[in-house]
């Protein structure tokens, strides 16, 4: 059983979670092009390296974000949003 | 029934849609409790418009106490009150919180989403090691804790009550809860049966 710690409810199966993609900044609506929002919209990155990821934990409805190495597919970290905001 | 009041129908009452679920007894003892009084508040000015009543606003996924009744905290602005034998109080809670002014959260209408089972018996133990993968012995999982996890393959919300384990999960799934939780105490009876 793969385990992943939410912030919130602790250590859990990772059955109970669901991936919501990376963390990607918002283009600005009125100054990027159809090009740019089609690349947004369309195209996901596929690096290697490590990348912030949107999860949610299903039975509490709980969104947090993890640190995930996208080679080994290790989850580095697990943590609250608003440490994004306030890092932001 | 007075003119004009609805009586709500709840899963396995006569004409409910588990209608004729089995509700075992025995080794392990399903009840249920979903037709009492309950209030599920959510969003932001929650927490602060109980805290405001005089209420202690609990830590997340823990339990607390309010005038009788108890108050699960499932998330920052997520709360629930259960008022099982503390209708009236509940009612005054309502009553105050419709007159209140925002911000105060939102009602998330847990009394008609959500199902409310309580499991007891002798062979609860086995039976809750079998429905949820947790840790859930009395020295890692106390009378104040709440877990948000999986019980028989379901989302639910799952904290000890003095006779057991209570089990919140989505209305829906009432029928299919009670024949999981059969089948297990089956599973067990043949166990026991066979040690």
């Amino acid at each position: 059983m793969k385990l992943l710690t939410c912030p919130m409810n602790g250590p859990r199966n990772i059955d109970e979670f669901q991936s919501f993609g990376p963390v990607r900044a918002r283009p600005d609506p009125d100054g990027t092009a159809d090009r740019e929002w089609s690349r947004h919209l369309f195209r996901a990155e596929n690096r290697k390296g490590i990348v912030v990821e949107w999860w949610r934990h299903v039975p509490s409805n709980y969104f947090f974000l993890a640190e995930r190495d996208l080679v080994s597919n290790e989850i580095i970290r697990t943590f609250d949003a608003s440490q994004l905001r306030d890092r932001a | 029934m007075a003119a004009g009041l609805a009586t709500r129908i709840y899963p396995f009452m006569p004409g409910g849609a588990a209608d004729g679920t089995k509700l075992i007894s025995g080794a392990i003892v399903l009840s249920d409790l979903t037709d009492r009084p309950r209030f599920g508040l959510k969003g932001g000015g929650s927490a602060a418009w109980l805290a405001a009543q005089g209420g202690t606003v609990p830590a997340v996924n823990r339990i607390g106490d309010h005038r009788g009744m108890r108050v699960l905290r499932l998330g920052n602005e997520d709360i629930l009150l259960l008022a099982e034998s503390a209708a009236e109080t509940l009612a005054q809670v309502k009553t105050a919180w419709q007159a209140a002014a925002a911000p105060k959260g939102y009602s998330s209408w847990r009394e008609e989403g959500w199902a409310w089972i309580r499991l007891s018996g002798p062979c609860l133990a086995e039976a809750m090691s079998a429905l949820c993968a947790l840790d859930l012995r009395p020295q890692k999982f106390g009378a104040d804790d709440i877990a948000q996890t999986r019980v028989g393959h379901i989302e639910a919300v799952t904290f000890r009550s003095p006779a057991g384990f209570d089990i919140l999960f989505d209305i829906t799934a009432s029928a299919y809860f009670a024949r999981a939780v059969a089948a297990i105490a089956g599973h067990t009876d043949q166990h026991r049966g066979h040690s």
